[in-house]
């Protein structure tokens, strides 16, 4: 029975419910006619919500298996990078970035590896900040980098 | 007659169909490369049409626009992500004709019912744009809330698996379109005090993180299986016969996009699902849609590029920008000295003559380059699988920051990221989403004006004109109709599971 | 091979020189690309940059009544690279509004470029002609008006209107003035507040323009101030500001660069086809008059009950 409680897909649904009433309590105490709608959508996502999991939780799919992978590093990575942008600019968090998805997807070479972290980050970055002028964050007030 | 030569005279120059070939190719690019969509494709070469006369810089803008409307198919098609949103609905059929092989048939279906979408658009706007127009004035905030309850309900329809879950996930969507300030009172909704929150989440970042990062994430997992590569690009365009069996779809299509389109305020990714869901009611093939039939993507295809030539119906006729993009070209022919307006079709006929003849040419243009820039997509998914999946992640940033210069929107695209890859793991279709992204501000924002209107009055909704009350009868009749086959099928599937142990 | 080696190291060397070069100025336009400030800012900006003797960009920051590209400005502050084309609401509404990491208070202002004053406007066919009328026949059943969003220019002028005035009217913000005009198309709505492109674009019927005087042009429409409706003086228009912080000499040169570019042939020709109105008003000025907008439209919001 614990095993079927600590399922993802029951987590999951478990989370999207909890998440749901959670708003809910904002939506019920906000004001009347700009909540009108959010009221109607939580209740169906709700609802939902709850068939969901009492169906996760009947049909007790096998446990997935679990194997060590990176993929947690590079979830991680992105959504550092992507809070980063706003204090650092965008060139400085992106080029870690695309250094370590090319290594995670065995680009390993280090002159591939060199080369596509300046190509892909510092190009496409260089082309679309200096060249097409669509100015992308910047660390410094110049707007050099 | 004159005028429609001197017209041609116009767009037949050397600069214009320069324009033209640059725009329209760059536009597939564009749209084809995930992150990067209309928006951006015209932000980019708005700057460069300041000192081209007005022809020359509507070309161009027309080509980005068409060519990145069509260009969002083929990465559908390829690696199951929308270039663009507007591509979304692509991915139901293109993707699993990918996995079966047939990369070839599902673009050369993408491309061809693209052309048609879009010249049979045009030909609806040349005969038709101002009665065409005078019908879309019928369309007030009740009719409209209508329409797009409507269209709502075909979340049912594309969440394959589960129907539960595909809701759970367009009300998702639904409430993330409603963080940011209200509509109808400017209050703050769903922002938990953060200045951040109040501008709101727009729909690329998150299209890009539901899409392209979370596929870069599921793809992680086989990044070492051959089986798991992408597929060479190629292109084979349908035979005639084909054509001649599926010509319904792709005139249905065509017709729901052009309706659409002339709307203004829908847009093509709206078109894309309602045209879906049509198909799923009425083509011969439906049983097999979702699983790899060429008519998702005629569905798709055809209606939303059939938006391209409609969305001016309202822009030509009234001044009344259709959508975002149509409004980008408005701003270009103010600078031209051209005044958008009601008058605009009386005053500035041969400008406007000339907007039709390159229109048509685009789509044309679009028809021919879909070669080359298929093989440039064969090209750079030829590379190895990382330096693909780097250029996707590094897409993915800039056009989720350069949507509108906010660089909240970064983060909103990596948490979607991460969310959409739980989701996926979960079995939670995730096209719902964005269709409650895209439809959900029209739904709510059309209910509270319907309820300013009629004075808090929501029975007066079914009755306040003909359109409304047949749009409303039709969703009544589509809610009984799939509450039917359901229950038919339940019912099925009883008697199957009853009938061995008997 | 080599001469696309060279035309690569071309390409890249002028893109270096372009953003690199002396100042490089960040141009703010809290808009997205297309809209009617972008194409006034867009236009506005080549002149601007050459009387200042640098490169300057476009940034499109959209988002939240314009307020979110506004802040950016704001929390530069000390920063020369950077100013703001700035809409009226921005800057003189949504401060009393909401609760915003800016005020009115957080800017250098540099100057104000156009200014076009709103008519008060129903649909051509309409059988109404006066405001009299108007007022009159809103008695048996209040009219709808229009505005583009809830807080923006239309909406304030409509509602220091029924506060002063009896007309009967309940709004209905739609999404743009575009959506608003199909609403008045189809008899959704039956009165918009708006500027003179709008009117012309559309082909409307004025009934009175908020303005102290009338307007060139309109000769026949009457201002609110002649119909007995004192204070009613809407206007949408549009300024430079530049964050707080930076030098009084930097500040000096912008004030400049402004005062001339507006003078310019080039925005003249310009203003005339897009139907800008040129107000320039200098720095203090400026200031000035954005502080009294700031004061007048806090108490229209407190009328109408838009806020405390």
């Amino acid at each position: 029975m614990t095993s079927t409680l600590f399922h993802p897909r029951v987590l999951t649904a478990l989370a999207l419910l909890l998440v749901g009433a959670g708003l809910s309590v904002t939506a019920w105490q906000g004001p009347a006619d700009a909540m009108l709608v959010p009221r109607f959508v939580l209740a169906i996502w709700c609802a939902a919500a709850l068939v969901v999991l009492i169906g996760e939780l009947i049909r007790r799919a096998p446990m997935p298996r679990v194997s060590r992978s990176p993929l947690p590093l590079l979830m991680a990575a992105v959504l550092i990078a992507a809070v980063a942008t706003a204090s650092l600019g965008f060139l400085i968090p992106v080029l870690p970035l695309v250094a370590l998805t090319l290594w995670l997807f065995r680009v390993r070479q280090p002159l591939w590896l060199a080369l596509g972290t300046l190509i892909l980050g510092g190009g496409l970055w260089f082309l679309f900040h200096h060249v097409l002028l669509i100015r992308l964050p910047t660390l410094l007030t110049n707007g050099l980098i | 007659m004159d005028i429609v030569l001197a017209a041609a005279a116009d767009a037949f120059t050397w600069q214009a169909l320069l324009a033209i070939v640059i725009g329209t190719w760059a536009g597939i690019i564009i749209g084809g490369l995930p992150g990067l969509g209309s928006v951006v494709g015209l932000t980019i070469f708005l700057p460069f049409t300041f000192g081209m006369d007005v022809i020359t810089s509507m070309a161009l803008l027309i080509g980005v626009y068409c060519g990145s409307v069509y260009g969002g198919s083929i990465t559908a098609i390829l690696i199951n992500t929308p270039g663009t949103p507007q591509a979304a609905a692509t991915t139901f059929d293109g993707y699993p004709m990918t996995q079966q092989g047939r990369v070839g048939e599902a673009l050369g279906w993408a491309t061809f019912a693209s052309f048609f979408g879009g010249v049979l658009s045009c030909v609806m706007l040349i005969i038709g744009a101002p009665q065409l127009a005078k019908f879309a004035v019928n369309f007030g905030s009740i009719e409209v809330f209508a329409l797009v309850c409507l269209a709502m309900l075909c979340i049912v329809g594309v969440s394959q698996g589960s129907t539960l879950k595909g809701i759970l996930c367009g009300m998702m969507g639904f409430l993330f379109s409603m963080v940011g300030s209200d509509p109808i009172t400017g209050a703050d909704r769903f922002t938990f005090g953060q200045y951040a929150l109040s501008s709101g989440l727009t729909l690329i970042p998150v299209v890009v993180g539901a899409f392209a990062l979370s596929e870069v994430f599921v793809r992680f997992a086989s990044r070492d299986d051959e089986a798991a590569r992408i597929p060479e690009a190629r292109l084979t365009f349908p035979g005639l016969r084909d054509i001649g069996r599926r010509l319904i779809e792709l005139i249905r299509g065509s017709f729901i996009g052009g309706l659409i389109g002339a709307l203004p305020g829908t847009g093509a990714a709206a078109a894309a699902f309602i045209s879906y869901a049509s198909a799923q009611k009425l083509s011969p093939r439906r049983k097999n849609l979702g699983k790899g039939e060429p008519d998702g993507i005629i569905a798709s295809e055809s209606s939303n590029n059939a938006v391209t030539g409609s969305s001016f119906i309202p822009t030509l006729a009234l001044g009344i920008p259709g959508d975002v993009v149509t409004a980008m070209m408005m701003g270009a022919m103010v600078i031209h000295g051209i005044t958008p307006g009601v008058r605009l079709m009386a005053d500035q006929a041969q400008t406007v003559y000339s907007l039709f003849v390159v229109l048509i040419i685009v789509n044309v243009a679009m028809l021919i380059l879909s070669k080359p820039s298929v093989g440039l997509f064969r090209y750079l998914f030829k590379l190895p699988q990382g330096f693909v999946m780097g250029g996707i992640v590094m897409f993915s940033f800039i056009g989720a920051v350069s949507v509108r210069g906010n660089p909240l929107d970064l983060v909103v695209a990596a948490v979607t990221g991460l969310l959409a890859y739980v989701l996926r793991r979960g079995g939670y279709p995730l096209a719902p989403l964005v269709i409650g992204m895209v439809l959900g501000p029209e739904l709510e924002s059309s209910l509270r004006r319907g309820l300013l209107i009629s004075r808090g009055d929501f029975s007066a909704f079914f009755t306040h004109s003909t359109i409304a009350s047949v749009l409303f009868i039709l969703i009544a009749l589509f809610i009984a109709g799939t509450l039917w086959s359901g229950f038919t099928q339940w019912r099925k599937d009883r008697a199957a599971s009853e009938s061995p142990a008997a | 091979m080599n001469a696309l080696r060279h035309s690569l190291v071309a390409v890249a060397l002028v893109g270096i020189t372009q953003s690199a070069a002396a100042d490089n100025l960040d141009i703010v336009v809290p808009f997205a690309a297309g809209g009617a400030t972008d194409i006034v800012a867009r236009s506005f900006e080549p002149i601007f940059s050459e009387q200042l003797g640098v490169t300057s960009v476009i940034r499109n920051v959209a988002g939240a009544s314009a307020t979110v590209g506004t802040a950016e400005v704001a929390d530069s502050e000390g920063n020369p690279n950077i100013i703001g084309y700035e809409p009226a609401g921005a800057l003189s509404i949504q401060p009393s509004l909401k609760d915003l990491p800016y005020g009115p208070d957080s800017f250098t202002y540099v100057c104000r470029t156009v200014s076009n004053p709103m008519f008060l406007m129903v649909s051509k066919d309409s059988d109404i002609d006066s405001i009299d009328q108007l007022i009159e026949e809103s008695q048996e059943y209040p009219f709808l008006y229009g505005s583009s969003g809830p807080g923006t220019l239309p909406h304030l002028a409509m509602a220091a209107l029924t506060v002063k005035s009896d007309l009967q009217a309940q709004h209905v913000p739609y999404s743009g003035s575009g959506p608003a005009m199909n609403a008045l198309a189809g008899n959704e709505i039956q009165i918009m507040a708006d500027t003179e492109t709008i009117l012309e674009n559309y082909d409307l019927k004025p009934l009175a323009v908020f303005a102290e005087e009338r307007i060139e042009g309109y000769d026949d429409v009457p201002t609110f101030g002649e119909l007995g409706m004192q204070d009613l003086d809407f206007a949408v228009w549009q300024g430079i500001v530049a964050p707080k912080g930076i030098s009084q000499e930097r500040a000096d040169e912008f004030a400049e660069a402004c005062r001339a570019t507006v003078e310019s042939d080039r925005f003249e020709t310009f203003a005339d086809k897009a139907k800008a109105n040129i107000a320039y008003l200098g720095a203090e000025e400026f200031e000035a008059f954005v502080a009294r907008r700031v004061e007048i439209n806090k108490q229209v919001l407190k009328d109408a009950g838009l806020a405390e």
